[in-house]
């Protein structure tokens, strides 16, 4: 029983940090579940344990044929009026949670088209669309709504700690509304099996002061600083990632992969799930797909060296 | 209704007797009544919601749906008094019915009928609840 | 016909005489002897079948279950390489697969074909060749999907196996077609074990078992085989779907053709959702035969128990698009699904509280049974209270696709089936083997596996909470579920160490332990009153019953029926007999014939199963000449092994009981087999028809320009056509009727080219409007219901050249004439099917102002 207690109490703890964690309170939608399960939670505990102890009692008990009646009754009350009244009340108050937490509009848009196994993110802004990619900063405070699409196969866009999750279907547009309310790197996570890296399928959201996020959406919004010549662009163009990758501002605009334009600025390398670090990225090009098994972009095992060097040094200085 | 214990001059014929005494239809008539409603609910509800768009008013859907259903409940309690007249007319709802006799039977078959025309019922008042709760698509 | 019977007032029996009991018995000894050595494979007999049925699904189970061990090894710690990618994609698909499909539905069947005649009195179920060959399509389709994995080809999209993952080849291969195919050959024999109960409640009841008498365990065999009959065929015309994507790239879930992803999801889920209840119904059902024999009662609320399992059966129906919340459709839509959910908690709470209220009246005698019930009990309540919550939209939309699902669905499922089972398991592993398990080893199966089973599970919940998504190979030390997934792998070792004790117990030799008493539990249902050690002809005279629990109720029972004194004591004629009795008050109708010992069962199955797998790899020859073996063998069967015109029209079924040895029509089982099966038919075909309007309602421009629709003249003389043919079977069985075999046959095989003449019209038809199954999901859908119509058309065929033969071969004659009256009865369905896709392709389109 003891032992029992303190595995609770760990669970309990460990569940109170965590950048996936439902109940981090970290969305206005989220919250509002977070209400819901703890008073399902609550409610739950209360009926297994009526529910086991009757029928503890009454295996124990001794024949009692008098009381036919009254156990009939407590079928009655018990197994029927009961819950209908449980289950009724219930499902009223999941609607008018649902009513809330859905929405049409929000105070910023993006869309998310999600990819085998990466997110395209591109921001609606009144002076154009700003696209980036496995990372999506949020405003604090302030409704997003999310236009969700995919190309290829289903995903689903969910971020735990901020609220629930939305499909991304293909041939559909589906949306979801989030209103982030503390500052942070939350975790965000496709949900729905899209075979191959699915595990591997990550993104960061971050929440930030709205002045913050103005600044970095601005920033976002320019095209990159490449140096003429610079001797890792020369190499990036000579390997042919343009043909995949875009980097706004050069001759690369690729469509299919990543848009690199500010890919240093971002916290995370290969959707949400190594640290952007030089070490990393000289792994991920050459040892592409020990990191991120089937993914589409080939390894380039043969570059090596004062090569490869440039290379990591310039996409280290998309920022 | 004519009582199955006048009938023994009756050929017991191997057919299921589908609509007079012995019927068994009326044991899925309630849950059949609730599946049609439910299905025409959201059948008119997609249908609606499919094309008028996003966040078009419920208005007209939802006293679709509530007409229905109380024109479904209407029938599940017409099913019900047959149910009770089967069962014999006492509301005993915990009466266990044991005997060996074609009697016996009838008023279990009527006993069981009443007993999901009730859970039907609850079942459609059910869905009718979504209506009234969302206001849009 | 019959005459009305007074089963309370037959003549008394005739004086025991040991000769003529010795003498009997020897009869119906060689008459039901299984045989020996290898030629045991041919036994149908439902002791032997059920027997092999339940050792192969829970052989299954153990594979499943060790897929689930790796599972659990890989995710034990973060970054663990133990599995690969691409290997673990296939453990968890396979796991779930054979879990669902190889485990949890067949072991119902196996359970019901063992145990259900023996319940109802019964010496076989109706149809004992058609257990016998869907058991053999379970273990070669069994095989074949489980085998994948040793060649790393097994399935790896999810055993939901969401399109377009599954249905573009460029995201998906083999292991999507194995999948497709192979479950398709299992669902065949699902839907043979649901025909094969349903008119073994209906019509193989003892004399004198009224509606109100059936016991609890077969009124949920009933209503269950009932649901697989409505929820499996959806799924098969999804597979179809499916199947003819992949391998012919019809335009059916291919967005930029027109077609719709979800359409997969609504075809699975209907079939999904109803089959969480197929699954879990029958194992409560298991604790409500229980619980009275420990309880030494009845069961409180009897008929209460009765309305939720027909109450979840329909409920059931309305909550597949739970399993899509989270796919953006309306709010409205979903909340209707939200509502049903809800609601089926009542019924499915009633059961429980009906057997607690049971307990409360009686006193409870321990046993290892009622321990794993009470564990069920435990963990089913826990499920479905989470069950409640997942129910409601905005907590599922955090609960979806996470661990909280994982875990929810797996505390209803082993505490709504597989903790039952196992109590079944140890209370009916005496009726079986007549020795009894040991309970010391029952108990530590018991708490190992419940403890392993919440270590493993309970975490889970939280893990879902803290925010892992299903379906994951690896994660990071980071995102903090080490601990949490750690718990739950050391709980699976517990829980499979429990597994493995229950096993060791339940295979341990015990050639030497004593033989058991007879009804050692004391039971009051009438599986127990099996003599000891057992015979082969299950009971030795068939009871008039006349209680709910005969074996407590009716004194003397167990006597009068070893003494013969009942009916059918005999087997005079050297043939197995069953009563066939009539729906609602089981008066005797006739005494059936049914088939013994046979490999032509087997033959079938094995040819049905080379043509599912060979399809998979699109060998298109080989497929077609095993098809042919499957119609040969199957033909074979049928010629040989029903309707057998018998040697006298009625015999003396004891206690001066007369009754007819054939019939035809609705008092005939096989009437009643090929309705049921054409239900079932007809729900696979309204799939397609779902199809249809889905695609309606979800694309603006499905309906394409009245240039590219089917011409309507030609629609409407291939259904004039297709009526006629239909016509010519019904005049076929009047003709016979009458008198007239020559024109019965005539008028039989004129229906062959009508039917192909209606068929071609149609086919016309949509290549003249230049209908490409390729380009567009309208296109493709059109072909389908014209290729459905066709292979019914060409099974019509074949039953109407086999009829015929049989009017002329004098085994179907103007008296015998069940196969012809059988005949009509399928083209009915066909004619109805014919209706319905005109009604599609040529008026609703006229309807919505196309054409």
């Amino acid at each position: 029983m003891k032992s029992l207690a303190s595995l609770a109490l760990v669970l309990f703890l460990a569940g109170c940090e965590g950048r996936h964690n439902w109940l981090a309170a970290a969305g206005e939608e989220a919250r509002s579940v977070e209400t819901l399960f703890w008073v399902l939670l609550a409610g739950a505990a209360v009926i297994w344990s009526l529910v086991i102890g009757a029928a503890t009692y009454a295996h124990r008990a001794e024949a009692k044929p008098e009381r036919e009646q009254e156990a009939r009754r407590f079928i009655l009350w018990g197994g029927v009026a009961l819950p209908v009244l449980v289950v009724g009340g219930l499902l009223v108050w999941g609607l008018l949670i649902l009513r809330d937490i859905t929405a049409d509009d929000g105070a910023l848009t993006v869309r998310v088209d999600g990819e085998r196994w990466w997110w395209r993110v591109i921001y609606d802004t009144p002076e154009g669309l700003v696209t980036t990619a496995n990372e999506i900063r949020l405003p604090l405070g302030e409704r997003a709504l999310f236009r969700l699409t995919a190309d290829d196969v289903i995903h689903s866009f969910w971020v735990p700690a901020l609220g629930g999750k939305m499909d991304m279907i293909p041939g559909r547009e589906t949306t979801l509304a989030l209103t982030p309310k503390r500052l942070g790197n939350w975790g965000g996570l496709c949900a729905e099996f899209c075979g191959g890296a699915h595990a591997l399928m990550r993104f960061d959201a971050i929440v930030m002061e709205p002045e913050d996020f103005e600044a970095w959406l601005a920033h976002e919004a320019q095209p990159a600083q490449v140096d003429e010549g610079d001797p890792g662009f020369a190499v990036f163009d000579e390997e042919g990632c343009g043909a995949c990758h875009t980097i706004r501002g050069t001759n690369a605009q690729g469509p299919v992969g990543p848009d690199l334009t500010h890919l240093a600025a971002r916290d995370k390398l290969g959707a949400g799930i190594y640290e952007m670090t030089p070490e990393t990225m000289a792994r991920w090009i050459t040892e592409t797909h020990e990191m991120k098994p089937d993914i589409d972009m080939p390894a380039y095992p043969d570059l090596q060296g004062a090569r490869l060097d440039a290379l990591v040094t310039f996409l280290m200085s998309l920022e | 209704m004519a009582r199955s214990r006048d009938r023994k001059t009756v050929p017991p014929g191997d057919a299921p007797r589908v609509i007079d005494q012995g019927s068994v239809w009326i044991l899925v008539a309630a849950p059949s009544i609730w599946a049609a409603h439910f299905l025409l609910s959201y059948w008119v509800a997609a249908i609606w919601c499919a094309k008028l768009g996003r966040g078009t008013s419920l208005a007209e859907p939802r006293w679709i749906i509530a007409g229905l259903g109380g024109l479904c409940i209407a029938a599940i309690i017409g099913l019900a008094v047959l149910a009770i007249r089967r069962y014999g007319g006492v509301f005993v709802i915990f009466e266990e019915i044991t005997e060996s006799s074609e009697r016996a039977r009838d008023r279990f078959v009527g006993h069981l009928a009443l007993l999901l025309c009730v859970l039907s019922a609850v079942a459609i008042l059910f869905t009718v609840i979504p209506g009234m709760v969302l206001g849009e698509c | 016909m019959t005459q009305e019977i007074d089963l309370s007032k037959l003549p008394p029996a005739e004086p025991y005489d040991k000769a003529r009991d010795e003498a009997q018995r020897a009869r119906l000894m060689k008459v039901w002897q299984t045989p020996t050595g290898w030629r045991r494979i041919s036994a149908v007999n439902n002791s032997s079948v059920g027997k092999w049925y339940l050792l192969t699904s829970f052989a299954f189970f153990t594979f499943a279950g060790f897929l689930a061990l790796l599972i659990r090894a890989q995710l034990a710690v973060p970054n663990n390489d133990l599995l690969s990618q691409g290997l673990y994609n296939q453990l968890f698909t396979l796991h779930g697969t054979a879990m669902m499909f190889l485990f949890a539905v067949p072991i119902f069947e196996a359970v019901a074909i063992l145990i259900l005649p023996e319940i109802l009195g019964a010496r076989d179920l109706p149809f004992p060749r058609l257990s016998a060959f869907g058991y053999w399509c379970f273990l070669i389709g069994g095989i074949f999907v489980c085998g994948s994995v040793f060649f790393g080809v097994a399935p790896d999209g999810g055993w939901f196996m969401y399109a377009p993952l599954s249905s573009d080849p460029d995201y998906s291969g083999l292991g999507a077609d194995i999948w497709l195919l192979g479950l398709s050959f299992i669902e065949v024999s699902s839907i043979a074990a649901a025909v094969e109960l349903i008119v073994g409640v209906l019509k193989s009841r003892p004399p004198g078992m009224r509606l109100n008498l059936i016991p609890l365990y077969c009124w949920y065999v009933l209503v269950v085989a009932g649901m697989i009959l409505f929820a499996f065929p959806p799924l098969i015309a999804g597979d179809l779907l499916l199947e003819m994507e992949r391998a012919f790239d019809w335009a059916f879930f291919d967005p930029d053709r027109g077609g719709d992803p979800l359409l997969w999801q609504h075809l699975f889920w209907i079939f999904g959702h109803p089959e969480v209840y197929i699954i879990f119904l029958p194992s409560i059902a298991l604790i409500a035969t229980i619980l009275p024999t420990f309880a030494g009662r009845p069961m409180v609320g009897h008929s209460w128990i009765v309305l939720s399992a027909v109450g979840v059966a329909f409920l059931s129906f309305g909550l597949w698009v739970h399993h899509m919340f989270t796919t953006g459709l309306p709010e409205i839509s979903l909340s209707f699904f939200s509502a049903a959910s809800e609601a089926v908690s009542v019924p499915t709470g009633i059961q429980i509280f009906c057997f607690i209220a049971t307990m409360l009246v009686s006193k409870v005698r321990r046993s290892v049974p009622m321990l794993f019930a009470g564990g069920a009990l435990a963990i089913f309540v826990f499920g479905g209270l989470t069950g409640v919550m997942v129910a409601l939209v905005p907590f599922d939309w955090q609960a979806h696709d996470s661990y909280f699902v994982v875990a929810h669905l797996h505390y209803t499922l082993i505490g709504g089936m597989l903790f039952p089972l196992f109590a079944g398991v140890h209370y009916w592993y005496p009726f079986v083997t007549q020795k009894k398990m040991s309970d010391k080893l029952g108990r530590w199966s018991f708490w190992l596996m419940f403890g392993g089973f919440n270590l493993t599970f309970l975490p889970m919940h939280w893990t879902g909470v803290m925010g892992m998504p299903r379906r994951v190979w690896t994660y990071d030390v980071t995102d903090g579920w080490a601990v949490l997934n750690m718990v739950s792998t050391v709980g699976a070792f517990i829980f499979a160490a429990g597994f493995v004790v229950l096993a060791v117990n339940v295979l341990w030799p015990r050639g030497k332990a004593p033989l058991v008493e007879r009804n050692l539990w004391n039971a009051g249902t009438m599986e127990w009153s099996a003599e000891v050690p057992d015979k082969p002809w299950g009971v030795r005279s068939i009871p008039y019953i006349h209680t709910r629990y005969p074996l407590w109720e009716q004194k003397g029972l167990l006597g009068e029926m070893d003494r013969g004194e009942w009916f059918l004591p005999d087997a005079e004629e050297g043939k197995r007999e069953l009563i066939i009795t009539d729906i609602l008050d089981a008066r005797p109708l006739y005494v059936q014939r049914v088939g013994g010992p046979s490999y032509l069962t087997i033959g079938a199955a094995f040819c049905l199963g080379a043509v599912f797998i060979l399809a998979t790899f699109h060998l298109w020859t080989l497929t077609l000449l095993f098809g042919a073996g499957f119609a040969g063998f199957t033909l074979w069967w049928l010629w040989t092994g029903t309707a057998e015109i018998p040697e006298k029209s009625e015999k003396e079924a004891g206690r001066g009981l007369v009754l007819p040895t054939y019939a035809q029509g609705n008092s005939s089982p096989g009437w009643w087999a090929v309705f049921i099966t054409m239900t079932g038919d007809m729900t696979a075909f309204m799939g397609l028809v779902f199809s249809y309007f889905f695609y309606w309602t979800a694309l603006p421009d499905f309906l394409p320009g009245a240039a590219k629709l089917p011409g309507f003249g030609w629609l409407l003389l291939g259904l004039a056509l297709l009526l006629a043919g239909w016509a010519t079977g019904l005049l076929a069985r009047e003709r016979l009727a009458r008198g007239g075999p020559a024109q019965a046959m005539a008028l039989l095989l004129v229906g062959v080219p009508l039917g192909a003449a209606g068929v071609g019209a149609w086919c016309w038809a949509a290549w003249r409007a230049g209908l490409d199954a390729t380009e567009t999901s309208f296109d493709a859908t059109v072909w389908v219901l014209i290729l459905w119509l066709g292979l019914h058309l060409l099974l019509d065929a074949v039953m109407r050249l086999y009829v015929a033969a049989r009017i002329w071969r004098g085994r179907c004659t103007p008296r015998y004439r069940a196969d012809c009256v059988n005949l009509t009865l399928f083209t009915h369905f066909l004619a109805l099917t014919a209706v319905v896709i005109f009604a599609l392709l040529a008026l609703f389109p006229m309807l919505m102002g196309v054409a």
